[in-house]
């Protein structure tokens, strides 16, 4: 029966035979149509790139000659992530905006392909640490050139495929032990090579699943239903602790623990700060209720993660606490506490990611 | 005395005359005594059934006798695909009848028959993935949507009585194949139905079982509480095995709400792994809690009770605290004092921050009355009642 269903899928699969970065037919119609992205001129004349277009009706997607086979859209990713990523020419919101559509169009010729799991993880896996770095680096720009609730979207969808498939691989692929396989993983491991190569680290994404979804319990099921291997990766184990003590809100072990992260891991917990702080507050207020103590306000600086002292006084402000003895200290009264008040948006600016340029991103393993 | 082909199909039809809904679907259940009958198992069925028997009960019998056959062979996947052209055409048979529902009992026979071949089937089949349950699923959707659109006819005789036995077939699927996300469609089907009252009591039962493990999963503690006493307290008594099932996602939700069972209550149903649990976090014993639940981790986590019982720690903390305060025997308690414990316990590495940190949000869910001064590092208890019973929260 289920054999059947396959044979049938299969024959249904299309393969793609266009070996350009852009179809032909796209290419033509574009330099007419004058429809040239400003990152599409180079230096040496035009290099387009399939562009994102939405399914509708009477539309045929599934032509073999406008979708590019695995091979074709790695070089995509390849060029898009690595190469178009260093042009300082435009606005950073213009590139993401860009790179987003170009990666969402790789993943319609992937979907339309039905592209096998270990071909999916590997076009996956760079994409993610894409959506994850710019959804940190843009996070403050204002929202008619940067829209956070879409990054956020395409980086889950892309998480929930990629584990997707690592789910399809665990239930294929018993764990391979020969030699081979071994002596394999070694020559990939080839540190004299010249340009960055991609590949895929599976705990780094698992981790950043849990992360990026701290108030929803299902990712930590998920972890706890995970074959040994991959759940006894340290990275990974760290990722759990710190959303064990999200759960209980014990807000200093997840600030301490978080000192552990990595740049990219790091950076999906910051986007939780602000979060993180407000709960903490609530509780803080409760718990140190009262007229005439205080908390030092270095004390919440180092608690709490923020960046200056000026930052936790305007913070504390705008969720209704009083400051008191020249500003040092902050007055706790549970009943002054401002819950309907929206969310600051002040972020953690201490992640190493601020440092580092996107290639660097996609290549360190953890 | 085992009946002929020819005998079968007339007493078949005459159920099917008769309207007797109970009896039909005995006679073509997969687990009543003719699937035995050697004389229904020739090798062509289908040509001595067909003109025999009225249509379209003539199907459902071809069918049938196809899946007995093929589960005699151990053919698991073909008796599973013949299943499934028998719920197609015992949808058929309840379409064609406007106005009557006699016939669900022989729906709900060919439904749990389905069930329990895909379940057979794709044990029996390697790398299915959960594929052939899925697929029987959709077969019950076809049954369920059949009666949920049964609405115009009066209360008696509506279809819409069928819904609980299908959405509870369906959700012990969507449990085994872990597709706990398609459950929420059913569940607001069945909880707005008018017809609560009128499903049978242990149709209840296991809707509310399912519904309260949901919730579990969902971490929303005091729906699956309501649910699951519900389905506790009125499930018979005689079903030991049930009852048991119910208390494994019972004990940790009630524990967390501060109720602790009896050991009693553990020994009848043979449930002691929770012993140890409950006198470690009586006790505040942490480093007692990780070695139960190490010593335990295959059950914890099978049950999906694993993140609960870590929740359990915070009880533990209290209880902890509250050993401390009766020691000290004073309203005002170093916050060192809490931290010594807290590394006496196990946590070793607790710092003095953290450890404020813990006490703030007992306060916060109100498990301790009173207040924190950061400048005397103390915990200021009340008077009266600092640690009010975890079961009055």
């Amino acid at each position: 029966m289920s054999n059947n269903d396959n044979s049938v899928e299969n024959g249904l699969t299309i393969h793609g035979t266009c070996m350009e970065l852009c179809p032909t037919e796209e290419v033509t119609l574009r330099m007419k149509e004058k429809l040239v992205h400003v990152l599409e001129v180079t230096s040496s004349g035009h290099k387009l790139v399939k562009s994102f277009c939405r399914s509708a009706a009477n539309s045929n997607l599934a032509v073999p000659r406008m979708l590019r086979p695995f091979g074709v859209l790695s070089d995509t990713v390849h060029y898009l992530l690595l190469e178009l990523s260093n042009r300082t020419d435009v606005k950073m919101s213009v590139l993401y905006d860009f790179l987003d559509d170009r990666l969402r169009a790789v993943r319609q010729d992937m979907t339309i392909q039905r592209l096998p799991p270990e071909q999916c993880v590997i076009l996956l896996e760079p994409m993610i640490r894409f959506y994850v770095y710019y959804g940190y680096r843009l996070y403050n720009h204002p929202i008619s050139e940067y829209d956070p609730v879409l990054n956020r979207k395409h980086l889950l969808e892309c998480i929930k495929w990629f584990l997707n498939c690592c789910d399809k691989l665990d239930s294929t692929q018993t764990v391979q032990c020969d030699i081979n396989t071994i002596i394999g993983n070694f020559n990939s491991l080839d540190i004299c090579k010249t340009s960055p190569e991609l590949y895929y680290d599976r705990i780094l994404i698992e981790s950043l699943y849990i992360l990026s979804n701290l108030d929803d319990i299902h990712p930590l099921h998920r972890y706890l239903a995970l074959p040994g291997h991959v759940k006894k990766a340290s990275a990974l184990k760290l990722a759990y602790y710190i959303a064990l003590a999200n759960m209980n809100n014990n807000y200093v072990r997840v600030l301490k623990l978080s000192k552990h992260l990595c740049p990219l891991t790091f950076s999906v917990l910051s986007l939780y700060l602000p979060t993180l702080q407000r709960k903490a507050l609530h509780a803080m207020s409760h718990a140190y209720n009262s007229k005439h103590l205080v908390v030092p306000v270095e004390v919440l600086k180092q608690w709490l993660a923020f960046n200056t002292l000026e930052e936790v006084r305007a913070i504390c402000i705008h969720y209704g606490m009083s400051l008191v003895r020249e500003k040092d200290g902050i007055c706790f009264e549970k009943a002054k506490f401002k819950n309907n008040v929206e969310q600051h948006r002040q972020l953690c600016f201490q992640a190493k990611i601020l440092q580092l340029k996107l290639d660097e991103v996609l290549s360190y393993t953890i | 005395m085992q009946i002929s082909l020819n005998h079968y199909i007339q007493s078949v039809e005459r159920m099917y005359r008769l309207f007797d809904g109970e009896e039909l679907s005995r006679l073509l259940s997969l687990r009543d005594v003719h699937v035995g009958n050697k004389n229904l198992r020739s090798s062509d069925i289908a040509s001595l059934v067909e003109g025999n028997c009225v249509a379209p009960l003539d199907e459902v019998i071809i069918c049938h006798l196809l899946c007995v056959k093929a589960l005699h062979e151990k053919e698991y996947l073909e008796a599973y695909s013949h299943q499934r052209q028998c719920v197609v055409a015992v949808v058929r048979i309840l379409q064609n009848q406007k106005e009557q529902n006699w016939c669900l009992p022989l729906m709900y026979t060919a439904c749990l028959d389905l069930r329990l071949v895909a379940q057979k089937a794709e044990a029996t089949a390697a790398q299915s993935e959960g594929k052939i349950l899925e697929k029987a699923a959709e077969s019950l959707l076809s049954c369920f949507r059949v009666c949920a659109a049964d609405n115009r006819t009066s209360d008696e005789d509506t279809k819409r009585l069928g819904m609980l036995y299908l959405v509870n077939q369906l959700l012990k699927v969507y449990f085994r194949i872990n597709a706990l996300h398609l459950c929420k469609p059913l569940i607001r089907a069945i909880d707005s139905s008018p017809l609560w009252h009128q499903f049978p009591l242990a149709q209840q039962i296991t809707y509310r079982y399912f519904v309260g493990r949901k919730a579990m999963f969902d971490s929303d503690y005091s729906t699956a509480e309501s649910y699951l006493s519900f389905a506790f307290q009125k499930c018979h008594r005689n079903s030991h095995k049930n009852k048991r099932l119910i208390l494994t996602y019972l004990i940790p939700v009630k524990m967390l709400l501060g109720y602790m069972p009896t050991v009693g209550l553990l020994e009848k149903y043979d449930l002691l792994q929770f012993l140890e649990l409950i006198s470690t976090v009586k006790n505040g014993d942490l480093r007692g809690i990780d070695s139960v639940m190490e010593k335990h981790e295959s059950f914890f986590i099978s049950a999906g009770i694993y993140l609960i019982v870590e929740k359990l720690k915070i009880i533990a903390y209290r209880n902890l605290f509250k050993k401390v305060y009766l020691e000290e025997n004073n309203h005002q308690i170093d916050i060192a004092n809490f931290q010594a414990a807290l590394q006496m316990m196990g946590e070793e590495d607790m710092s003095s921050d953290e450890t404020q940190c813990i006490v703030a949000n007992l306060i916060y869910q109100g498990k301790i009355k009173g207040y924190i001064s950061y400048q005397h590092k103390k915990v200021v208890v009340s008077k009266q009642n600092a640690f009010p019973p975890l079961s009055s929260l």
